[in-house]
């Protein structure tokens, strides 16, 4: 047999997954490949061995028992819209794709949850919900192409996190397939458990605990009142502060979210263009929601008062569902706006108190501006978690120097601030470098013994996560003591 | 090969993808498969690659993926960067075309539709042959009944009609007639003729004008494309009229001809030219002269090279709220691609049937009686599907509708 375009013959472990999930759902070509190389952080590249793409359930359990047999480490990917490179594989690992196993298989609305397959787009959950009065409420700005696997995986968060919690307040039970090929349930759909939360264990395990082949989500009825007001301020502080002063005044907005200029105006050259005024140094975006439109009303003018105080030039109401939808729609493809600036962007993901916003913030720009680089911020303002981007041209060699070290000096900002090196994209591969920052080894190498509970030979998406040094570190101090 | 501002060819269009990948979702092929190669995002790290020299225009994997892709640039208006997807891919292609050549199949299909003397014997062939019938009798999935179902689909009204006299003074329009279009839908031009007639326009005809060159570009053949978009700048002259086209694909490529040729003269040439249903929108989108009611439900399906190359989304609704009680009736995933896309249909059957039949489901579902689409390979792909398919929906142009509805009103007597 020959895999469709190859020249060469398929290798024996390409012909044994052909005959599990097709021969043209295996990929060894490198042209193939290479598509695979990157997630949505492309300062990471690693080419995997192979890639797979079962299309069903029973291939997916038969994929991972072969490669079990045969001792073969492999990566699990859904859209590979990820941000730390957390979805790479790298030599002699196979890569798993599940953009197949998109089922829905069922939609309960009396209990109000939904089962899907890891495959299922973020945005078609919602879509397929809506028309019965729910949704599925973590919604990352890259919710149209990002699947809940790997909203699992990474515990994702999104700009409605800040009141409904993130991915993992939203999943109910999972159906796991380990590393060794067996299946395991966590959690139930039902509600509690007793014991220790397994389901809150592996959600965010960025795919160290084996791939995630059910998943039972929580469905949350849509608000029936919404508001969604933009706000613009002539400097960062003063934006800041506005945060600050919603959050101090004990309102809970269903979203909070910060623009700055550079990223307003990338947004505004775009096709997603949604009225941003372009001459401010910020804006920020809150909704607020619930039951009762009076309420909704009577919260979202407090807000407008608390920002107006806080010296924004002017507060704008969305007047109908497309304005809203537009404002929204803005704010989540701005990422994907960053190509406008500079060929190359690193996207950071720091944690910071709220109350140290307005001080992080600045030293962030001092920082880009003393390396001579171009950074935007673009942030989940509401929870302090945020986002600098840092533009710039990856051939120039000086540069990407200058960048790395902009980069880790920001991360040294937020951890001194009382932060922390991720909020929401993962550690991945992106990170391991700040993990030492902020956990000791001893911590390191708890975690580490607790991924071996789940996957004992490290065998899914190794060399991810926890820094393999930093372990081998604290394993000889264990040995010596 | 095409000049880029930097001289690169048209790589420089794919500078601005940062790999977000929210063109995933947008892609028909990506839905088919779920494969990251087969994906926008994918395919320009091909591209990169080929551009920067680690993969070759002969690597067949390359290849492989590059000739999955439909070119229906749905990719595009979904891009917060705007990434030139398109222009990125016509540059590859040419590269992958230098390579390995065009395929024997492209070529010959090439040959037997554009080129002027051998395609009028073949299109006069082809009607003659549809006219027996047997064409729709035939038609099916497999290669050649597919093939059957998309001559069928190209069958017009049975009605003949000349137009009346124009409104005076009419303003003048200059028609392109186009390879497929003019052999296998004159029916289309004709409707085109009479309903811009209705509407103030007095449509002349152009001599010496030849086929756009789009299925030429898209095979990677730009040189070929180029030629004939030269012949057709010269053949329509200095003048400012507007040039009507309707078929989507051969508007879109028009419209560009400045960046084909690279001079000021097809850049003039592209922005004279309009998709008929632009015209009978009218520029302040007022909608065309109003017809007599046609009880009927229509599913709108907007061909990607109008949608999403030309950016025209409203005018061919216009066309349809001019006539009263037709009902437009949604179908989830309309703006998604049939998998026509010129000669693809041809080149890779097994990607396009994929593509379309998620859309033959949905038409199954929603059951309209009539499918409206501006561009040749869409009316033939949508209704090769749904002979194949056993669905009685037939597939018509836009303008094919208000002509109906004229008629009716008596606008033609």
């Amino acid at each position: 047999m020959r895999l469709l375009y190859s020249m060469t013959a398929p290798s024996p472990l390409a012909r044994d997954l052909a005959a599990i999930v097709g021969a043209k759902h295996v990929r060894e070509a490198l042209a193939a490949r290479v598509t695979y190389a990157m997630d949505g952080l492309p300062t990471h590249r690693r080419v995997p061995d192979l890639v797979v793409l079962p299309g069903t359930r029973e291939e997916l359990i038969a994929v991972v028992r072969l490669l079990a047999a045969l001792d073969v480490p492999f990566v699990p990917r859904g859209a590979g819209t990820g941000l730390s490179g957390g979805a790479l594989a790298g030599e002699g690992t196979v890569l798993i794709v599940l953009t197949r196993l998109n089922r829905i298989v069922r939609i309960d609305r009396a209990n109000r949850l939904a089962v899907v397959e890891p495959g299922v787009v973020n945005a078609k959950l919602t879509a397929a919900t809506k028309p019965l009065g729910l949704h599925y409420a973590p919604d990352p700005s890259s919710q149209t192409a990002c699947t809940i696997g790997g909203n699992v995986a990474e515990n994702a968060g999104g700009p409605h996190c800040l009141k409904y919690g993130v991915t993992a307040n939203h999943i109910l039970a999972l159906e796991v397939l380990l590393a060794d090929g067996s299946l395991v349930e966590l959690g139930s759909p039902g509600g509690e458990t007793w014991g220790p939360d397994l389901v809150g264990v592996f959600v965010g395990s960025e795919g160290n605990f084996g791939v995630a082949t059910r998943i039972t989500v929580r469905l949350t009825p849509v608000p029936r009142a919404v508001r969604t007001l933009l706000a613009d301020f002539t400097s960062i502080r003063t934006a800041g502060e506005g945060v600050s002063a919603i959050i101090a005044a004990g309102i809970v907005p269903a979203a909070l979210e910060m623009m700055d200029q550079s990223c307003i105006r990338a947004v505004e050259d775009s096709v997603y263009a949604a009225g941003y005024p372009r001459d401010a140094a910020a804006v920020l975006l809150v909704e607020i929601d619930g039951r009762n439109a009076d309420a909704v009303v009577a919260e979202a003018d407090a807000v407008a008062d608390l920002l107006r105080t806080a010296g924004a030039r002017t507060v704008r109401t969305a007047a109908s569902e497309a304005e809203r939808e537009r404002l929204w729609q803005g704010r989540k493809k701005a990422f994907g706006a960053m190509g406008r600036l500079s060929r190359d962007l690193v996207v950071q993901d720091a944690v910071v108190p709220r109350s140290a916003l307005p001080d992080v913030l600045e030293t962030i720009y001092g920082i880009a501006q003393r390396y001579g680089l171009v950074v935007s911020n673009v942030f989940h303002a509401g929870d302090g978690n945020l986002h600098p981007n840092i533009s710039f041209d990856a051939t120039d060699p000086a540069l990407k120097q200058r960048v790395e070290a902009a980069s880790a000096e920001i991360m040294s900002t937020c951890i001194a601030a009382g932060g922390t090196i991720t909020g929401e994209h993962g550690v991945g591969l992106d990170k391991l470098r700040y993990m030492p920052l902020i956990f000791d080894a001893e911590s390191l190498g708890a975690m580490q013994a607790l991924r071996r509970v789940f996957d004992p030979e490290e065998r899914v998406n190794p060399g991810k996560v926890v820094p393999v040094h930093a372990c081998r570190e604290w394993a000889s101090l264990a040995r010596a003591s | 090969m095409r000049e880029g501002k930097e001289g690169r060819g048209g790589f420089e269009g794919l500078d601005a993808c940062v790999h977000c990948g929210f063109c995933l979702q947008a892609c028909p092929t990506f839905l088919a498969t779920g494969d990251e190669a087969d994906s926008p995002r994918g395919r320009i790290e091909l591209m990169r690659a080929l551009e920067r020299g680690d993969l070759t225009a002969s690597d067949p994997a390359l290849a492989y993926h590059l000739d999955r892709c439909l070119g229906c640039r749905g990719c595009e208006p979904v891009c917060p960067s705007g990434v030139q997807y398109g222009i990125g891919l016509e540059a590859a292609r040419q590269r992958i075309a230098e390579a390995r050549g065009v395929s024997r199949l492209a070529r010959l299909a090439l040959w037997a539709l554009t080129s002027p003397k051998v395609s009028r014997v073949v299109y006069w062939f082809a009607r003659g042959f549809r006219a027996t019938g047997i064409p729709r009798r035939l038609a099916g999935w497999g290669r050649l009944r597919f093939a059957m179902g998309m001559l069928a689909a190209t069958q017009g009204g049975e009605m003949r009609t000349k137009a009346r006299k124009v409104l005076s003074p009419p303003s003048p329009a200059l028609l392109f007639r186009g390879c497929v279009q003019q052999g296998l839908f004159s029916h289309v031009h004709d409707a085109t003729v009479r309903t811009l007639g209705v509407n103030g326009y007095q449509v002349g005809e152009v001599k010496g004008q030849v086929c756009c060159g789009a299925l030429h570009a898209h095979a990677g053949l730009l040189d070929e494309a180029r030629a004939l978009a030269r012949v057709n700048v010269a053949a329509f002259g200095e003048g400012d009229e507007p040039i009507v086209v309707n078929s989507a694909g051969c508007g879109a490529l028009m419209k560009e001809y400045g960046h084909l040729l690279c001079h000021e003269q097809g850049e003039r040439f592209g922005a004279r030219v309009r998709d008929v249903t632009e015209l009978l929108a009218g520029d302040a989108m007022r909608g065309p002269i109003g017809g007599a009611p046609l009880d009927m439900h229509v599913a709108y399906d907007p061909p990607c090279h109008l949608l999403h190359a030309q950016g025209v989304a409203v005018p061919p609704l216009r066309l349809f709220a001019a006539i009263p009680l037709l009902e437009l009736v949604s179908v989830p995933g309309a703006a998604e691609c049939c998998g026509s896309a010129g000669l693809f249909t041809l080149l890779e059957p097994e990607m396009s049937r994929a593509v379309l039949a998620a859309k033959i489901e949905r038409l199954r579902e929603t059951a309209p009686q009539v499918v409206a689409t501006g561009n040749p390979g869409c009316q033939m792909q949508i209704g090769a599907g749904l002979a194949a398919a056993g669905v009685a929906t037939r597939v018509r142009h836009p303008v094919e509708l208000l002509d109906d509805a004229y008629r009716a009103a008596g606008r033609y007597e």
